[in-house]
């Protein structure tokens, strides 16, 4: 595999965090500075360091991962960004060994000893510029995890070393400005209760005109039977809109008592993205809603990371939720049993589960305009597994399915690129590089519908569609069920 | 020399093994005193124990999740492994249970030697591969280079002392069989045979500080050893610690009037 040891990635460089928005969310350092300025604190190595030492003894697979990697290779060239842009730093394994060479440099005898012949390196102001560089060139997509012999998962490795880059007072704009909006509004897009109202009597308008179906969407209803969260994106339009849509006409057609939200109008979290506090604190907002609003149980939409937050974390650090129900769907009865504990069921479940018991009424041919093809998602793929569900969904709702590659399908999706803290537009020119593969295998399908399952992916895709002159619709799954859904 | 013979015959042995032994376990020990906060395996994962032994059986006995990526470092590393089995149980057989032969056969004595051969062949495979490819190259530091030159030191002299039967088996047999006592006899003093031994020690002693760890620390591994079913029952996190949020209250404040504007409390049916 060849590399371009000039390292052409390390000019790609996330925007630095303003001022402000460091003071919104209690990060240390607030400053005024940029990515290539960065005004390291006087004793930012002592800090580092003892962040550093801290996170590789509070999470054992990011020590084991450090400790056990055997170098072979075998997740070089699995990530996107190296074959997107040949730079070596962004072979998994080097980007974890930028930060397991200062590990090993203050943490492990042999480092101590040795130095250099293993590998050990000392932690200079260039080290920190590569940090910051390199660990937000990653997606956190774990594509490469599934290839390693071990395991080793670069995405915790970054979760980590992110957390040692925030304590010194290094983290970007992209993922910040979105959780400090979060953090004081209610959603990611900055979008206050009235607005999203009015987005969402725009939506019922557009179904009316549409169908002829009048339909009244719960808000912050008292007492529902199920809160629904989806990603804020779905009410801000765009490639999501068609799935704000297509879930509200759904709900209608198996008159479900749900309500939506405008405390918990995110579901998204890109908090995932910076350290363990703002994610915790930004998927606390859905606990104490469905607390306050007195729900049975959650059903979570179309996001991506979202979905890694409450699949893999949000019963471990907001739970337990026992003051919810176990959850039963009202319509078919079946009751989600993996989901006993966390008490929140992904909408493709939940709609997989209507259409298997046939309680949907559905015009698969409302979609024949469209040859339709699936883009996993990193998260709903390698960490919940949610493979079959979206695919079956699609499979009922269209009579024009296709698989992409399998090379880069299902567990070894090649993730959108934009994930991570990553979709930004000064990433604009890095991601269209990384995401070529991924374009390649839908141009060979010869789709004209890419359908996901993730706010992210929709907002990326759709920019890559119309840099590479893709004749093709990014939408939601659940788009398609809109309009294959027959209303009367 | 005989200071020498005596420190690298009934000393160093003793340290090495120890230190192996204790290394790996206080290695373990170690990754074990570190909690697991989250339950985070790399889906699709199972979610029986079963299902989790029947993953980690194919990682350990197939390289299942090597093979997926690269087919050429699959053959190499799986060859490689096999060899080293291979070699290690038959220096046991060898050295401790020496009349087992005879059980297994004879021909299976003369085959070991043949797996030497391809024990080089593939320990060449890897040197060869990590110093050729550019990005293998790249991630390699000198130690990577150095563990696979000492594998192969300590393989050829084996190797050349079986083909030209450079040293009596069953001297060193009874050798080993004293340190077992505690009452350690000079080794054979054959040039060969030492430096065949005292490189082993040093990759005995090497091993817990290494990378060569991954032979337990595989085990470990929280994407693999972790069964899918973060929803189904909760995961706890011992250093999990309180937030403060925005409250409903402080909101409903902030957007009083956007609020009510949806419908009185902010609730609209």
């Amino acid at each position: 595999m060849k590399i371009d040891t000039t390292l052409p990635a390390r000019k790609y460089k996330l925007y630095a965090t303003w001022k402000r928005d460091m003071e919104t969310m209690n990060l240390p350092f607030p400053r005024d500075w940029s990515h290539t300025d960065f005004k390291l604190p006087q004793n930012w190595r002592e800090i580092a360091l003892k962040k550093m030492d801290e996170v590789v003894n509070k999470f054992r697979s990011v020590k084991l991962f450090l400790d056990i990697c055997v170098k072979c290779g075998a997740c070089t060239d699995k990530c996107p960004f190296f074959l997107g842009t040949l730079d070596p730093n962004n072979m998994p394994v080097a980007r974890q060994d930028l930060f397991r060479s200062v590990y090993k440099r203050y943490f492990t005898l042999t480092g101590k000893i040795f130095r250099g012949l293993v590998g050990a390196e000392e932690l200079t102001e260039e080290t920190v510029e590569l940090w910051y560089t390199y660990f937000y060139q990653c997606s956190q997509c774990r594509r490469c995890s599934v290839f390693c012999p071990y395991g080793i998962d670069t995405a915790e490795i970054m979760i980590a070393a992110r957390e040692v880059l925030t304590a010194i007072g290094l983290s970007p704009r992209s993922l910040t400005e979105a959780i400090a909006k979060c953090e004081t509004i209610g959603n990611h897009m900055g979008i206050p209760p009235a607005a999203l109202l009015s987005a969402v009597e725009f939506a019922e308008e557009e179904i009316k005109e549409e169908t002829g179906i009048s339909i009244k969407v719960p808000i912050n209803k008292k007492g529902a039977e199920v809160l629904y969260i989806p990603p804020s994106a779905d009410f801000f339009g765009g490639p999501h809109w068609g799935t704000l849509k297509g879930v509200i006409k759904m709900f209608h057609q198996i008159g479900l008592d749900y309500t939506i939200s405008t405390y918990a109008s995110e579901g998204g979290n890109f908090g995932t993205w910076l350290g363990y506090e703002h994610m915790k604190k930004i998927n606390r907002k859905i606990v104490e809603e469905a607390r306050r609003l007195g729900v049975k149980w959650i059903l979570g939409g179309e996001c991506g990371h979202m979905w890694r937050v409450i699949h893999a974390f949000m019963d471990t650090m907001n739970g337990p939720l026992d003051f919810l129900e176990e959850p039963v769907s009202p319509i078919t009865g079946t009751k989600f049993k993996h989901a006993a504990s966390t008490k929140t069921v992904h909408i493709c479940e939940f709609t997989a589960d209507l259409i298997k018991n046939g309680k949907l009424k559905l015009n698969p041919d409302a979609n024949n305009q469209y040859i339709v093809t699936y883009h996993d998602s990193c998260n709903p793929a390698r960490v919940l597994g949610l493979i079959e569900e979206p695919r079956y969904i699609l499979k009922n709702v269209c009579r024009n399915y296709v698989e992409l590659d399998p090379n880069v399908n299902r567990e070894k999706t090649i993730c959108c690129c934009a994930g991570g803290g990553l979709l930004a537009d000064e990433t604009i020119e890095l991601r269209l590089k990384a995401i070529r593969p991924k374009i390649e295998a839908i141009k060979r399908t010869g789709a004209n519908f890419l359908a996901c399952i993730c706010a992210v992916d929709k907002a990326a895709f759709t920019e890559y569609a119309e840099h590479y002159k893709l004749p093709i619709t990014v939408g939601g799954v659940h788009e398609l069920v809109g309009n294959a859904i027959v209303l009367d | 020399m005989d200071v020498l013979l005596f420190i690298i015959g009934s000393i160093t042995p003793y340290i090495a093994f120890f230190v192996l032994i204790l290394g790996l376990i206080y290695r373990v020990a170690r990754w074990l005193s570190i909690p697991v906060p989250i339950r985070f395996p790399v889906a699709p994962a199972p979610i029986t124990y079963t299902g989790v032994l029947k993953r980690m059986s194919i990682d350990l006995f197939a390289f299942g999740s090597l093979i997926k990526g690269n087919k050429k470092l699959w053959l190499g590393g799986y060859a490689f492994h096999i060899a080293l089995a291979v070699t290690l149980i038959s220096h046991i057989i060898n050295v401790y249970f020496h009349n087992l032969w005879e059980v297994i056969g004879y021909g299976w004595y003369e085959a070991v030697l043949y797996s030497g051969f391809f024990f080089l062949a593939a320990l060449s495979f890897l040197l060869v591969r990590r110093i050729v490819l550019p990005n293998v190259r790249y991630i390699s530091k000198i130690s990577d280079y150095l563990i696979l030159i000492l594998l192969f030191a300590i393989v050829f002299l084996g190797v050349y002392m079986r083909s030209f039967g450079l040293v009596d088996v069953s001297s060193v047999s009874n050798y080993m069989y004293s340190l077992l006592t505690f009452n350690p006899i000079p080794p054979p003093s054959n040039i060969w045979f030492l430096t065949h031994y005292v490189l082993a020690q040093i990759l005995f002693i090497y091993v817990p500080f290494s990378k060569v760890s991954h032979l337990i620390g595989w085990m470990l591994s929280t994407t693999r050893n972790m069964r899918n079913i973060t929803r189904w029952r909760r995961h706890v996190n011992p250093w999990d610690y309180p937030v403060e949020v925005l409250t409903w209250e402080e909101y409903y404040e902030k957007f009083k009037d956007e609020l009510e504007s949806i419908g009185p409390g902010g609730e609209r049916r």
